[in-house]
């Protein structure tokens, strides 16, 4: 029963999705995308079973102190931290989604002569604002921009990610003026200034290192192990010194012939390389997916122990 | 005891020699620049014909009149130096069409980054009236719901991707990444799925990205598609330009300079184009002294055998 249930459920949704491809009738589109929301659904819910395995695997080697158990220390205490930060707690409370707003008592008759009203923005100088759909950026003191009459759309939003802007609608009549001044609040979760700021300055550099150090190891790989041990090899490595020197600009700079070798490369060697091994996986994977579909293969339902 | 023959002691080189010389050729060009032109290769140009061939329309026109375009941004942050390059230029060369943009994400590390992108290059101007070295039309400040959308990031790599190839507004929940209900935005009144789009645009780093978008959904809609890549993709993504699946690719930091000039805005691609010529350089300086010592120790160890 452990086995036969998810098994002709494969089948039935295996075969489902094969026949989907043949029958364009509306309905079993409409099934098919329903059952796509269904595969969203569950890989959004593999995040979860991802970091209840990862607490289970990394915990007890935790506590049996096995080798490089402080690097499981650092990965866990690094998840539960992006979990905090990246929740909502803004949500909790009530921060102001609006600026503030005051009127002048009295009406400016130079301004009302000129058919004028004017809006002085105080904010940080760490905060730009946008009137009328035009934009400024906030200098610590009192700015004001003179507006038609009518109503006037008033944006405060800081340089930096992670704060929540205040929007106000003012309405001002010829030759009022208003102040409009606001601190946007920090917030929380995937757009809030700690997840972003953890995301800027230790996931972004942290990654980019990776990738980075990809140059010198292959700097030091093409010393060590790239040789022209046979004719093969040398193929090989004539090849790539061809299309290192065509895809850069400096290649073309030596002759206008090399860029024209390396497409070549591309176009011909590669991409009917490339396509054989492509088609070949494409047929691998049809017999994988039909023994999957026929219950022949049964790996992926874990084994009987 | 003999002594020991100099190839067999640079065979024995340290390494961080060549990591030291190769940090020089990456670090020296950013400083003092090579300049040699970027020329956009076949595969470059394609793409940017694609774009070209877009109706350009006013900033207050609406769709059919502007040409509504899929942006997907599935990258990390590793990747960004080849590939946001291509996507700076392409977004300038859209908005100079005024272009209706969708965004979407299958890359759970890339939605921070489409963020500051949607900050820094749609919702302010990439090259306003009066930017230094470029002598091409203007662009402007683009509105959220009006010229563009971010819908957001999906997980379920493959499936999703065939979510939105059948019902896009199904597979974001009928939500913009903000909230907004996605029937409450004008510009994409008709829009329910790719093939409504008039051209396809990924900024892809790996997988899930482009070679799925092709697998899952282009070819089963004839959807038009471009697609840049990273350098160790190209040979993955080729094939596809090779039989118009994709129309057009812009392979790597090369592509990407490639792009730029081609919009007339050069960038960042084009300034790492000069690191590539000495990276690349220094890369074929070690393969060659490497086959100079192997083959001078094997030379030298045949004659010990002989004599």
């Amino acid at each position: 029963m452990k086995k036969t249930v998810p098994l002709f459920i494969g089948i039935a949704f295996g075969c489902f999705a094969v026949a989907e491809f043949y029958i364009p009738h509306h309905h079993v589109g409409a099934l098919s995308n329903e059952f796509r929301q269904w595969a969203a659904i569950l890989a959004a819910s593999a995040f979860i079973l991802g970091g209840v395995n990862i607490l289970q695997v990394t915990w007890p080697q935790i506590r049996r102190r096995e080798p490089d158990w402080r690097y499981k220390v650092v990965l866990l205490v690094s998840a539960a931290i992006m979990l905090l930060v990246g929740l909502p707690w803004h949500k909790l409370g009530s921060p102001a989604k609006t600026p503030t707003v005051e009127r002048a008592a009295t009406a400016d008759a130079e301004l009302a002569a000129r058919g004028k009203a004017a809006i002085t923005v105080v904010v940080d100088d760490d905060v730009t604002f946008m009137i009328a759909g035009k934009s400024a950026a906030g200098t610590g003191r009192p700015v004001v921009t003179e507006v038609d009459p009518g109503e006037v759309e008033v944006k405060l939003s800081r340089r930096v990610a992670g704060y929540r802007p205040l929007t106000a609608k003012v309405t001002v009549a010829a030759g009022e003026r208003a102040t409009v001044h606001g601190d946007p609040p920090m917030i929380w979760g995937r757009d809030g200034r700690v997840f972003v700021w953890i995301y800027d300055h230790i996931f972004s550099p942290a990654n980019a290192t990776m990738f980075a150090l990809l140059a010198f190891f292959v700097a030091s790989a093409a010393f060590r192990a790239f040789r022209a041990r046979n004719v093969e090899a040398a193929l090989l490595l004539a090849a790539a010194i061809f299309m290192m020197l065509g895809r850069a600009p400096l290649g073309r700079a030596i002759s206008d012939v090399l860029p024209d070798v390396a497409q070549w490369l591309l176009d011909v060697p590669s991409n009917g390389g490339r396509r054989a091994i492509m088609m070949g996986a494409a047929i691998g994977a049809i017999a994988t997916g039909l023994r999957v579909i026929l219950g022949i293969e049964r790996s992926h339902l874990g084994s009987d122990s | 005891m003999s002594a020991e023959h100099w190839s067999a002691k640079l065979q024995r080189f340290d390494r961080r020699w060549i990591f030291l010389v190769m940090a020089v050729a990456v670090v020296v060009p950013l400083f003092v620049p090579l300049g040699l032109p970027a020329r956009p290769d076949p595969m470059t140009k394609a793409a940017f014909n694609a774009v070209e061939a877009l109706p350009s329309c006013g900033p207050d026109d609406v769709p059919p009149k502007c040409a509504r375009v899929f942006v997907s941004i599935d990258l990390d942050p590793a990747s960004t130096p080849e590939i946001e390059p291509f996507y700076r230029a392409v977004v300038l060369h859209l908005k100079r069409k005024n272009a209706k943009l969708v965004f979407a994400t299958t890359w759970y590390q890339a939605p921070p980054l489409v963020d500051r992108y949607l900050r820094e290059t749609i919702e302010a101007a990439i090259a306003p009236a009066g930017t230094d070295g470029y002598d091409g039309a203007a662009d402007r400040p683009y509105r959220k719901g009006i010229d563009y959308v971010n819908l957001g990031f999906r997980d379920g790599k493959g499936a999703i991707i065939q979510a939105f190839g059948s019902d896009l507004r199904g597979a974001f929940d009928h939500r913009a990444d903000d909230g907004t209900r996605l029937d409450r935005i004008a510009m994409l009144d008709g829009v329910n799925k790719l093939s409504d789009f008039d051209l396809i645009v990924l900024v892809s780093a790996g997988n899930p990205g482009a070679k799925e978008y092709v697998q899952y959904v282009g070819t089963r809609n004839k959807l038009p598609m471009i697609a840049a890549c990273t350098a160790v993709s190209t040979t993955d993504l080729a094939p596809y330009y090779q039989t118009g699946q994709l129309i057009g690719l812009v392979a790597g930091m090369a592509g990407s300079a490639g792009y730029e000039t081609l919009v007339g805005k050069p960038g960042a691609g084009t300034a790492g184009a000069d690191v590539l010529n000495i990276g690349n350089l220094v890369v074929i300086a070690a393969i060659v002294f490497g086959n100079v010592v192997f083959f001078a120790g094997r030379r030298y160890q045949r004659r010990g055998r002989t004599s």
